[in-house]
């Protein structure tokens, strides 16, 4: 006992010898609620109570074992091991160089260099002068991909002329999902969290090939006008959240969040993450950045899609066909009416073909058999004409995707149904519908989700949910001589239906699939078959199924749209009445902020007529 | 620079499934792709599947050891239908791109591009070509070429 204790108080003499030799560590104060060591740490305010919690989850990212609610403790903790001496690619300096460079700077440590050899090579091997955020743009028939998808490229320096930037690496944040689950698992995962996300680099050409060819989005490229030390720090922070796990959800913490974190890091008090309320739209986050004064260039890659139909509807009508023709094997590459055309019609020809059978290959399978050796025959002929350089790509819209309508709409109207009055209040948080300002966003497409529909029935004074959409799918897509996508829709929700004597608000799912063509510019014609489900206890079995039609006409452009058409729905269940509605609606387009819009319907339902009309006004932001 | 471009190709490889750089076999260049599925469902949570990776092999003259024309070989593998197509048009970025990882200089630029579109039915003999063979075949014109062979030289 006597030797322990005479050992305890020899240790304790020690330990506290070294204390005083060693550099005493500075003052840190109130330097933990510095907004940017907040930033740093991705803490995030507590909803109840007056803490913080980080968002990482994942124990490495933390220093301290209080770290993840403790700005103070992670702090106290950065500074005790980046001032400890050593170094090497385990020490503290190595993991986090962005909490050191940071700390270094407040709080005037000495500045010698750290010994990171892989950190080192990293940054060497990434070589990046200037930063651009990529945004993949939504594609053709597929309106769930509306939000978009957002990730940075890291560009080296461009005077050197050889550097090509489709050799820079980027920097994504997605959910890993590749080794789970099934469809309906990951979607419910992507909403309510549970996939890991994960910061990922890969080459740019890997993107081009995934978003421009296989998914056939446009790529925009916003070049930010962040300073070589500002592009140091966020390439410092991405360091030490590379391979750190923050959970992935599709609403609010998703693959724009994270990027603004980076950005938020690399220019402290740009505040970005301020913006993200309940949901983080990429092309919303594009907004910010661009409102925010940090895009310095910006640059437009068509996809494959893209550019395929530029180079077809730059063709003369004879020779489309005849691209049609070679691309569907009635006609040889080497035939000789493609023999006949000039070098340059047939380098045109040759060319778009090729592009066509590859996307169709792409988009829609084509068989290797067809497609493979035409191909070939197709770039060997092509390779025969000398002198006739490639044709440029498709021109960049005049709108950008940034630059259509925000996200949120809220809207007031006044109508008639029947023989009474209402006022209405819609609130759509997200995102776009076919008869919305068109600019910016794919013509055809919808996509609608949360929207509230509220009736007060002047008469009475009754309040009442008209509609409830969960989510609301429409995709109307042409079809033509070179591709035949199918027009398709869902939703699902609640609304007021007609029970004979009263309306009744009852849950539905409906869905419909069919074509449409285009008539003019802006303007198409579509046939939709349609399938509705209702459950309610006031309908006579509970609930009532009905197959129907949908046929009408879209328009739409930057001053109006227009959608009118005529429906019709056969009950077969409960009611056993047909519904057929003829519908017009139209909205009149005041800049990218507001449209006046009006709708009327006539139905005929259990055999008689009923009239309703709304007019009102969409305010978007 | 195209040292640092060449190796970082490399080394972003090594972390994919790439076991032996320059001695397998390609892919056939004109496959068929089926089955979009995963671009539903990536859509459909805005974000897309973190290692989504592409195969990776590569065949070069009995294992090139070259960095430069393995980076080329590894560009090919996962591009071969636009380079192939940017090579029958003797311009495109995807062309541009190969001069790149190869470090060909400005001045000889125009004279690689001839050299590719003139050559293009021996680099791509048939439809079943790999993606191994043409940059064999691409490496062996160049090799001929007074002014191109120190690009390819081991």
């Amino acid at each position: 006992m006597r030797t322990s204790l005479r050992f305890a108080l020899a240790f304790v003499w020690l330990a506290s010898g070294f204390n005083a030799l060693a550099t005493p560590l500075p003052d840190t104060g109130n330097l933990h609620q510095h907004p940017a060591w907040l930033t740093l740490v991705h803490y995030q305010p507590d909803r109840f109570g007056d803490g913080y919690t980080g968002q990482a989850d994942d124990d490495d990212f933390f220093l301290s074992a209080n770290g993840k609610t403790s700005p103070k403790a992670e702090l106290d903790a950065t500074l005790e091991a980046i001032t400890r001496p050593g170094g090497g690619d385990n020490h503290a300096r190595c993991r986090f160089p962005a909490r050191d460079r940071w700390l270094r700077d407040q709080l005037d440590l000495a500045q010698q260099p750290a010994d990171c050899p892989a950190f080192d090579q990293w940054t060497e091997e990434l070589n990046t002068e200037t930063v651009t955020l990529v945004f993949a743009a939504s594609y053709l028939n597929s309106p769930s991909s509306m939000f978009g998808h957002t990730f940075l490229r890291l560009d080296p320096p461009q005077e050197d002329e050889e550097t090509n930037l489709i050799l820079a690496n980027t920097i994504s944040y997605a959910a890993d999902a590749a080794a789970h689950d099934s469809e309906i698992l990951f979607a419910y995962k992507g909403i309510f969290g549970g996939y890991p996300g994960i910061t990922s680099i890969q080459p740019y050409y890997e993107k081009i090939r995934l978003y421009s060819d296989i998914e056939h989005r446009d790529l925009w490229e916003y070049q930010l006008n962040l300073t070589q030390s500002e592009v140091d720090m966020m390439l410092a922070h991405t360091w030490e959240i590379r391979d750190r796990n923050f959970d992935y959800y599709f609403f609010d913490e998703n693959c724009a969040y994270r990027l603004l974190a980076l950005i938020d890091v690399a220019r402290p008090g740009t505040d970005l993450l301020d913006e993200v309320g309940t949901h983080a739209i990429p092309s919303d986050t594009v907004r910010w950045v661009v409102d925010r004064g940090l895009v310095e260039d910006v640059y437009y890659r068509p996809s494959a899609a893209t550019s395929v139909s530029h180079s077809i509807d730059s063709l003369p009508d004879e020779h489309q066909t005849l691209a049609a023709a070679i691309a569907n094997g009635y006609v040889e590459a080497d035939a000789p009416e493609v023999k006949a055309l000039n070098d340059e019609e047939r380098a045109r020809v040759l060319d778009t073909t090729y592009d066509y059978v590859r996307y169709q290959s792409e988009a829609d399978g084509w068989p290797r058999e067809h497609a493979a050796p035409l191909s070939h025959d197709l770039l060997k002929e092509r390779s025969q004409i000398r002198g006739v350089a490639a044709q440029n790509g498709a021109p960049e819209p005049a709108i950008r995707d940034d630059q259509g309508h925000d996200t949120f709409r809220a809207s007031l109207s006044g109508g008639r149904i029947g023989d009474r009055n209402f006022a209405e209040v819609t609130l759509r948080p997200a995102y776009h519908d076919v008869l919305d300002p068109p600019a910016g966003y794919r013509g055809g497409a919808q996509l609608q989700f949360l929207r509230l529909d509220a009736r007060l029935y002047t008469d009475n004074d009754e309040l009442q949910i008209e509609q409830l959409t969960g989510v609301e799918i429409r995709s109307l897509s042409p079809r033509n001589q070179f591709f035949s996508p199918l027009s398709w829709q869902v939703g699902f929700g609640g609304r007021r239906t007609d029970t004979e004597t009263n309306r009744v608000f009852a849950p539905y799912l409906e869905g419909g699939a069919g074509g449409s063509w285009q008539l003019a510019t802006g303007t198409q014609a579509f046939a939709i078959a349609t399938a509705d489900l209702e459950i309610d206890d006031d309908l006579r079995r509970g609930y009532d199924a009905a197959p129907g039609a949908d046929l009408g006409i879209l328009h739409q452009n930057n001053r109006f749209s227009l959608l009118g058409g005529v429906k019709t729905k056969a009950w077969i269940v409960s009611s056993q009445h047909r519904q057929d509605q003829a519908y017009l609606e139209g909205n009149w387009h005041f800049g990218r902020e507001f449209s006046l819009f009006g709708k009327f319907s006539r139905e005929d339902h259990y055999d008689r007529y009923r009239s309703t009309w709304q007019l009102g006004l969409h305010a978007y932001f | 620079m195209k040292k640092l471009i060449a190796g970082a190709l490399l080394m972003g490889a090594s972390t994919l499934a790439f076991a032996q750089p320059g001695c397998g076999i390609g892919a056939m260049v004109w496959k068929g792709q089926s089955g979009i599925a995963p671009h539903v469902l990536a859509a459909t949570t805005n974000g897309t599947f973190g290692n989504q990776t592409f195969g990776m092999t590569t065949g070069t003259l009995g294992c090139q050891t070259n960095q430069s024309v393995q980076s080329m070989a590894m560009y090919m593998e996962s591009n071969i239908d636009k380079v192939a197509r940017d090579m029958s048009r003797g311009s495109g970025e995807n062309l541009d791109t190969l001069a790149v990882l190869l470090g060909v200089d400005e001045a000889d630029r125009d004279s690689f591009r001839k050299a590719l579109q003139d050559n293009f039915a021996t680099i791509f003999p048939s439809s079943d070509t790999t993606s191994g063979e043409a940059v064999d075949a691409i490496v062996a014109l160049l090799e001929k070429d007074e002014a191109l062979s120190k690009y390819v030289a081991a």
